[in-house]
């Protein structure tokens, strides 16, 4: 039973992607409902989320799959914040898909192969986030690149094909440099002889016993390449291109969720480094990265002229600010860490999959060519201004939360560098904050110009440029969820709490 | 086998392994290059496999099979399909301008070499043997493939870049541990593969839109 | 006056005579080798002493306006040329002056003769002297760092760079010179070789166009027996490189006793060896072409880090 559980996250996505190829290769009246299979996977892996997170938080961790797969409270968590991003993203795939066959942009062959892929993806996340073994762990993250290669350039222009050749080569050189991290700490291990292996649990129960000296070299190259993945500086050049050029939904659950599965990777390293090598080294490295993503997220957030580009900076900032809360540690911090994730993660998809819609009707991603969408498209221009809102701090959305936790477990940490680098953050939070907002109130305040024809050549319909209700429903949902967290954490906070101890120094 | 055949028969395969990186960094022609990443996989190969007969190991000689197949075999094969469609067009098969000149990256390499010996001195620290003091051969080969993929301008050279970073990792991964269990071994060899054939695909893609490989008209996206 | 002393003095002398005298023929050889594989007849291996008869000769003339640098360089050559022939282990593995037969001071010493021909170049003022100077320097300077560092790699196993401890060592241990340590520093010196003796691809012996030209554009204005000392020198040094690189890796022949029969094999052995390794790169370059002048310093780099890998190699495998 509980062996099935921790399967299904992984199961279900991956039969579902074998359904859509299924259904790509075969004429039927079926494949129009196929897109909804999306809604359906999201929602059993939203449910096995909490049924896991029931067991888990009574009887301790889950391990299955002889010893493969293990779920703590920190994997649960993330399971659930994957879960909620992906139900987001999936509900908004259906009109995407269909607004892209209206402009002749993608057929049924395509459209299938695209749902079949994004399944694959949220499987190798769950599996991701579900590993025992770190080996395991680095598979699933390099599985996840393969997939969502063809997801990032799906639309065959120069630009896509760029972006996804950045996004592979420099995704899968990041990776690289993760597993001689992984090689390296696996020989520490077998000095060590205490047969731990990769296992993460056995490993922080072990690490007192590692060689110091390569487990230091092994944690550099572990946060450097996972580091990439998530984001982070100096090796963030391919998200701005990957993210802007994915469709909408992909762009979604890459910004939402598979950097911040990254970023469980680069936690769960600092567990094991902080053990073996003392807290100040991964410290270091966790602020240095964080200031320099906070820093290039700032300089190219100033002038930015395309909305979707804007939305991947800011992505990059709030890693670096995960970064930042990671490098503090300590349970205050971390607990803001693991909700700004899931905050980041809703408000990031809602505004995603906005500023697809918004490219779809307006056929642009400049952001001096679309004006005064207030008054054209209330809806959408209300939910992107709100989640700009959240997106830089305003309560009541849960990031404000995060943030002031972060900030406040900054400067009491006692530490000068720390309170230097978490006062020099804020700074540069404020400067995003202001260009953001500076950006979005042009995009929907104003006049509205003459519509210019969307790309495609067709015209858009009166009822195409209309919300549909399912996007409408992820866009609202989200921002509803997102501002009851900053609320309350309700029934999450067992989950927030018990994740924090997995981080902390608790039970594994 | 006697201790001082295997230990120079390890020093050997792995000088190997390392002089492959650097003549790939020294030559020009793509399909040269693609080749002598061939000869490396040899190399690696024969590696594990002293390694597999010198502790006895049947689980380490079939790694060592595998490896020579994935890595002299399916790769390079994939890579010059990649170069294949190249040749028959205008578009030069060589690698004309790299961002640092041949002499200067041969230097570079030296000195990542330099840099590959001091890094690993505590890895050679812990347990010193002769398997773990060919480490730094390793990770001067992660090296070496890192700077091709920064340096060179054609989308085969960066394949073969990467590549390397990984044959560089494997044998990092064996010379320290003979392999880091066999589940990881073959999900990670099988990540390999598939990245080289998404890149592979993008490959073509490229071509398709952009008329050849030369990296340098990547520059539509940018701030 | 120790055995080893006899031998050092003997053998040293010996040496020395056999490559005067042999160093000639090697480039007879070589050129045979290279007539043959082409196709032509040859002029046989005995054509450069033909040569060097009648050079020497010869009225001695220098041009107007040169110095004594110009008229002191080619005797300078060869004196130091013959220095290193007499102390460095070619027929014997002992040395007339132990201390001096240093890994270090031979290549400094050989150095020295490039830069008096220079320097000579230089002097005569003319186009093409300095232009080939200012090339040889270029060359010189990018070999001289491989060849010490390759030097500094065989060492490192020795425990010393004098060049008999480095020959008796691999008389020792025979499977070393398959270390890749060794394997690394060979390939390197070979190529420095090549650079320093002015082979292809770095530059062309036989060349009769001054804008090619390297090594010979710098002895343009030498006549007469002038221009027989640079050719002698200039054939010694091939001999002794090539000797160099012979008893290193291979020294094996090499007399190690004071006797009639051991020098004798020794002389032997280091003819064959150099005749051997003459012939090879002689037929190495009917396949090549020379190199540009601007792609030499990619293959000089590529040598060093050959060398560089060397010493590595030394220091980090067993």
């Amino acid at each position: 039973m509980t062996t099935l559980l921790a399967l299904l996250p992984v199961l279900v996505p991956a039969l579902c992607a074998v359904a859509h190829f299924a259904a790509g290769h075969r004429r039927g009246p079926a494949k129009a409902a196929l897109p909804w299979l999306l809604v359906g996977s999201a929602a059993v892996l939203l449910g096995d989320a909490i049924v896991l997170a029931a067991l888990v938080l009574t009887d301790g961790p889950v391990v299955a799959a002889g010893g493969l797969l293990r779920a703590d409270a920190l994997s649960v968590f993330m399971l659930v914040v994957i879960a909620a991003v992906a139900l987001l993203s999936g509900l908004a795939t259906p009109a995407h898909l269909a607004a892209e066959r209206a402009a002749g942009r993608a057929g049924t062959r395509t459209a299938a192969r695209y749902c079949a892929l994004v399944q694959l993806f949220v499987a190798s996340m769950a599996a991701a986030v579900l590993a025992a073994d770190l080996g395991v762990l680095w598979v699933a993250v390099e599985g996840t690149t393969i997939v969502t290669a063809f997801l990032v350039g799906v639309h065959r222009s120069r630009a896509a094909v760029e972006a996804a050749w950045k996004y592979v080569v420099i995704c899968s050189a990041g990776i690289a440099l993760a597993l001689l991290g992984l090689v390296l700490l696996h020989y520490a291990a077998h000095r060590a002889g205490t047969g731990a292996g990769l296992d993460w649990a056995a490993l922080v129960l072990t690490a007192p016993t590692l060689d110091p000296g390569v487990t230091r070299l092994a944690v550099v190259l572990l946060i450097i390449g996972f580091g990439t993945k998530a984001g982070l500086a100096p090796l963030h050049a391919w998200l701005p291109d990957a993210h802007s050029q994915a469709p909408a939904p992909v762009s979604a659950l890459m910004s939402g969720v598979l950097l911040s599965v990254a970023f469980y990777a680069v936690l769960r390293t600092k567990v094991i480094a902080d053990l073996a090598v003392g807290p100040e080294f991964a410290q270091a490295l966790l602020l240095a990265s964080a200031l320099a993503s906070l820093a290039v997220a700032a300089s190219l957030l100033i002038a930015q002229r395309d909305y979707k580009r804007m939305l991947a900076y800011s992505s990059i900032e709030h890693m670096g600010l995960l970064a930042l809360g990671a490098a503090i540690g300590g349970p205050a911090a971390i607990a803001a860490v693991l909700l700004h994730v899931l905050g980041h993660g809703l408000v990031k998809s809602v505004l995603f999959v906005g500023a697809g819609r918004l490219l779809q009707i307006r056929g642009t991603s400049r952001i001096a060519e679309v004006r005064g969408l207030a008054a054209d498209q209330p809806v959408l221009a209300g939910c992107l201004g709100a989640g700009v809102l959240a997106l830089i701090g305003m309560p009541p959305f849960s990031i404000f939360a995060s943030e002031l936790g972060i900030a406040r477990a900054g400067f009491a940490a006692g530490s000068a560098p720390l309170a230097w680098a978490t006062a020099i953050a804020l700074v540069l939070v404020l400067v995003i904050a202001a260009a953001m907002v500076n950006h979005t109130s042009r995009m929907l305040l104003g006049e509205p110009g003459p519509r210019p024809e969307p790309s495609g050549g067709t015209t858009l319909t009166r009822t195409a440029s209309q919300l549909a209700a399912s996007t409408g429903t992820a866009l609202i949902g989200g921002l509803v969820l997102a501002a009851a967290l900053g609320i309350t954490a309700g029934p999450l906070a067992g989950l927030l709490d018990a994740a924090t101890r997995t981080l902390t120094g608790g039970t594994p | 086998m006697s201790d001082t055949a295997y230990v120079q028969l390890l020093n050997l395969t792995a000088g190997a392994v390392l002089l492959c990186a650097v003549l790939v960094l020294w030559r020009r022609e793509l399909a040269v290059i693609i080749r002598l990443f061939a000869a490396q996989g040899v190399a690696l190969a024969a590696l594990i496999a002293v390694l597999a007969w010198h502790e006895g190991s049947p689980e380490l000689a079939v790694l060592a099979a595998g490896v020579a197949v994935l890595r002299a075999g399916v790769l390079p094969a994939v890579l010059r399909r990649a170069l294949g469609t190249a040749r028959e067009g205008t578009e030069p098969v060589r690698e004309v301008r790299p961002v640092v000149n041949v002499a200067a990256s041969l230097l570079a390499a030296a000195l990542l070499t330099l840099l590959a010996f001091a890094v690993s001195r505590p890895i050679v620290e812990l347990a010193p043997s002769p398997a773990t003091q060919a480490v730094p051969i390793g990770m001067a080969v992660v090296l070496i493939g890192f700077f091709v993929l920064v340096t060179r301008r054609r989308a085969v050279s960066h394949l073969v870049g990467f590549l390397l970073m990984d044959n560089g990792i494997t044998a990092v991964g064996f010379l320290t541990t003979a392999g880091i269990g066999l589940i990881v071994e073959v999900g990670v060899a099988l990540d390999v593969l598939l990245a080289l054939l998404v890149l592979q695909v993008l490959t073509g893609r490229m071509r398709e839109a952009f008329g050849n490989t030369d990296l340098d008209e990547l520059r539509e996206l940018h701030d | 006056m120790t055995d080893s002393t006899t031998l050092g003095l003997v053998g040293g002398l010996l040496q020395a005579v056999v490559i005067v005298a042999g160093a000639p023929l090697l480039v007879g050889l070589m050129r045979q080798v290279r007539a043959r594989m082409e196709g032509r007849v040859g002029a046989g291996i005995r054509q450069p002493w033909r040569d060097l008869r009648k050079q020497f000769r010869k009225e001695p003339i220098t041009p107007r306006g040169t110095s004594e640098v110009f008229r002191a360089a080619p005797v300078a050559m060869v004196a130091i040329t013959l220095v290193v022939a007499a102390i460095a282990p070619f027929v014997t593995a002992a040395s007339p002056l132990p201390g001096v037969a240093d890994l270090f001071v031979v290549v400094a010493l050989l150095a020295t003769g490039t830069v008096a021909i220079a320097l000579a170049g230089i002097d005569t003022g003319t186009a093409f002297g300095g232009m080939g100077a200012s090339r040889e320097t270029t060359i010189l300077a990018l070999v001289e760092p491989t060849a010490l560092v390759a030097i500094f790699a065989l060492s490192v196993r020795a425990g010393s760079t004098n060049l008999s401890a480095i020959v008796d060592s691999t008389l020792a241990e025979p499977s070393a010179v398959l270390s890749p340590a060794a394997l690394l520093a060979a390939a390197a010196l070979v190529l420095v070789i090549v650079a320093e003796t002015g082979r292809l691809p770095v530059d062309n012996p036989a060349t009769h166009l001054e804008l090619t030209m390297v090594h010979e554009a710098m002895v343009l204005e030498y006549a007469g027996p002038d221009l027989a000392l640079i050719e002698l020198g200039s054939a010694m040094r091939s001999a002794v490189y090539l000797g160099l690189l012979a008893n290193l890796f291979v020294p094996w022949g090499i007399a190690t006793e004071a006797g009639v029969l051991a020098l004798l094999v020794g002389v032997v052995a280091f003819v064959v060896k150099v005749g051997v390794l003459g012939a090879a790169l002689a037929a190495a370059e009917v396949f090549l072409a020379k190199v540009r002048l601007f792609r030499v310093p990619e293959l000089l780099a590529g040598s060093f880090l050959l060398a560089l890998l060397a010493v590595t190699a030394s220091y980090v495998l067993a």
